[in-house]
């Protein structure tokens, strides 16, 4: 028995709203509040409300620790909009019980009218905590969905898709089958049946009291179907793609991580196969790099600085043109190497044998007949310096040897 | 007689560009796709990929170091993404990114030996020019000073770090 006043219990829950959703966190997170919990949650506000806690039944003790009363806690889940989901076999457990009272409706139809409405009244409860559960699941799953794909708690993906796997398998696959309008086994179809047997009672039953319970029923049902409809529509627009989404960007991770784990990118992988652009330039790619590099061999050399030589040297040039005039002038000449010596003499006493030998290649000119002294006669040519020892030759033209 | 925008398509083609559906010259190449296939075939040897995102060249030599450094990038991107709480696919689809978001991400990534083993990536400069790289292939796109946008080619490279376990593939998840 609770001795307080009703009103008295909201005042303190108001007045201590924030301490005691701390309190309902730790509910929700370990499924107990240990007393050490309890404790450093009331230093830290500075609170010592443990008695009302426990006298207005927020806190229920177990064992040495505590947890929220079941009552309360359905409230704050409720207030908070923060469900716990249930699994399947607890939403089929409602489905269990409304088979179970429909087939016993159907069957003592002509029963005791007493126990008909009853059971009518009980099969209404069922229907309504069944909408409830599903309304609250698959909004408490859409959120640790949403929660799972913006990644909150920066969890690593093979973590996350974990989750999605165990929320897909074990909560929302098995939802989806009880509200599968195609699937005849769905509680949905059953809610279907029900649906269809009180719309015709509701007409049809002798007892109007009776018919008055299941125009009740037929309305709560058509109010159930489109809550049913639009939670359907929730599991199938958002709650489905985006787990579909998950499934789809993992696909891509587990490929990312294989890709980068290992250093696997760096060996044994060979990424795509792509162009290897080649342009054409009417010059070199690397022309600017060269022509500067070109110039910059320039650039810190030392100075060359040229001395020119003081004395003038007299370069003496062969004048070609004006010794085979020369020659032909005074052709047919006896001793050709003589006569060169003589020639060069005129023009310098000291010749070098460069310049003789120049001379003489007036020799090799096609308008000469060259023939060698018979009696192997020798000539000497001397500079001052050296002394050249030649045979002796003697030139015509070639004119006059063909005549 | 040659199709329109001919000489544009053989020119970006040929310098390494990936022709995307965002892209003008798409249209053209996709109506006359045979055309195109011959025409690289027939007169250098290269051939023709293209699907409904986007075509580019491949020939006999590949540029398989440009082409890793991409894929590294966005596989390291895309992770981060997730790790961020992002839609990957859609950001890299839709979103502009700030280059400074982008250094960010790999500043913090988890994958930094990969990183730091990579000349391209490992510093904020070699990353800004392997940007640059993307840009001059038409991967990426520069919106403005610091932002930047893919196009439909990153398609190529996260299919195929996808397609790497293409065998597990019909696995429920994971």
């Amino acid at each position: 028995m609770i001795k307080s006043e009703p009103k008295s219990i909201l005042q303190f829950m108001a007045n201590h709203y924030d301490l005691l959703r701390d309190l309902f966190d730790i509910q929700v997170k370990n499924d107990i509040i240990t007393r050490e919990a309890l404790n450093i949650c009331l230093e830290n506000y500075d609170k010592n409300i443990q008695t009302q806690l426990t006298e207005y039944q927020i806190l229920v003790e177990q064992n040495d620790d505590f947890a929220f009363n079941e009552p309360y806690l359905i409230l704050f889940e409720f207030i908070h909009q923060q469900f716990k989901p249930l699994l399947p076999e607890e939403i089929e457990h409602f489905g269990q019980s409304i088979r179970t009272l429909f087939l016993k409706i159907k069957e003592g139809i002509n029963d005791d009218k007493n126990i008909l409405l009853e059971r009518i009244e009980a099969l209404s409860n069922q229907i309504k905590k069944f909408t409830n559960a599903v309304v609250n699941n698959t909004k408490s799953l859409l959120t640790e969905s949403k929660e799972l794909k913006a990644n909150n708690k920066k969890i690593d993906y093979q973590e996350k898709i974990h989750k999605a796997r165990y929320l897909i398998e074990n909560y929302i696959s098995p939802l989806n089958t009880i509200l599968d309008v195609n699937h005849s086994q769905s509680i949905y179809n059953e809610l279907l049946n029900v649906s269809q047997f009180s719309n015709v009672k509701r007409f049809d039953y002798r007892d109007e009291s009776i018919r008055r319970e299941f125009e009740k029923l037929y309305h709560l049902l058509r109010q159930v179907g489109k809550d049913l409809n639009t939670q359907s529509v929730i599991l199938t627009n958002e709650l489905l793609p985006l787990i579909e989404r998950i499934k789809t960007e993992s696909q891509y991770l587990r490929g990312f991580h294989h890709y980068l784990n290992n250093g696997n990118c760096y060996k044994g992988i060979e990424p795509p196969r792509i162009f290897v652009s080649t342009r054409d330039n009417i010059y070199n790619r690397f022309v600017y790099e060269n022509t500067k590099e070109y110039f910059e061999q320039f650039k810190n050399e030392a100075e060359l600085i040229i001395v020119e030589d003081a004395q003038q040297t007299n370069d003496w040039l062969f004048d070609k043109s004006k010794y085979k005039e020369t020659l032909n002038k005074n052709l047919p000449v006896k001793d050709f190497f003589k006569w060169c010596e003589s020639s060069i003499k005129q023009e310098s006493e000291n010749f070098s044998f460069d310049n003789f030998f120049m001379v003489t290649s007036l020799l090799f000119e096609d308008d000469y007949e060259v023939t060698v002294n018979k009696q192997g006669n020798k000539i000497t040519v001397s500079n001052g310096e050296s002394e050249l020892i030649m045979p002796k030759l003697t030139i015509k033209k070639q004119e006059d040897v063909s005549r | 007689m040659y199709p329109d925008k001919h000489k544009e398509i053989v020119t970006s083609l040929m310098e390494g560009k990936f022709i995307t559906v965002e892209d003008f010259l798409f249209e053209t190449i996709k109506k006359n796709e045979d055309f195109y296939i011959n025409f690289f075939e027939t007169s250098f040897g290269f051939e023709v990929i293209g699907n409904h995102n986007f075509y580019y060249l491949v020939s006999g030599e590949t540029n398989e170091n440009t082409s890793r450094d991409i894929s590294i990038f966005f596989s390291i991107l895309c992770y981060e993404l997730d790790k961020d709480g992002k839609n990957f696919l859609e950001e890299l689809n839709y979103t502009e990114f700030y280059i400074d978001d982008i250094l960010e991400y790999f500043k913090n990534s988890s994958w930094l030996d990969v990183i730091k083993a990579n000349k391209q990536l490992n510093t904020d400069d070699s990353l800004k020019r392997h940007i640059g790289t993307m840009v001059k292939r038409n991967i990426a796109v520069k919106q403005g000073n610091d932002r930047y946008s893919f196009t439909k080619a990153h398609k190529l490279f996260i299919d195929f770090a996808k397609d790497l376990i293409k065998d597990d593939k019909n696995e429920s998840i994971a």
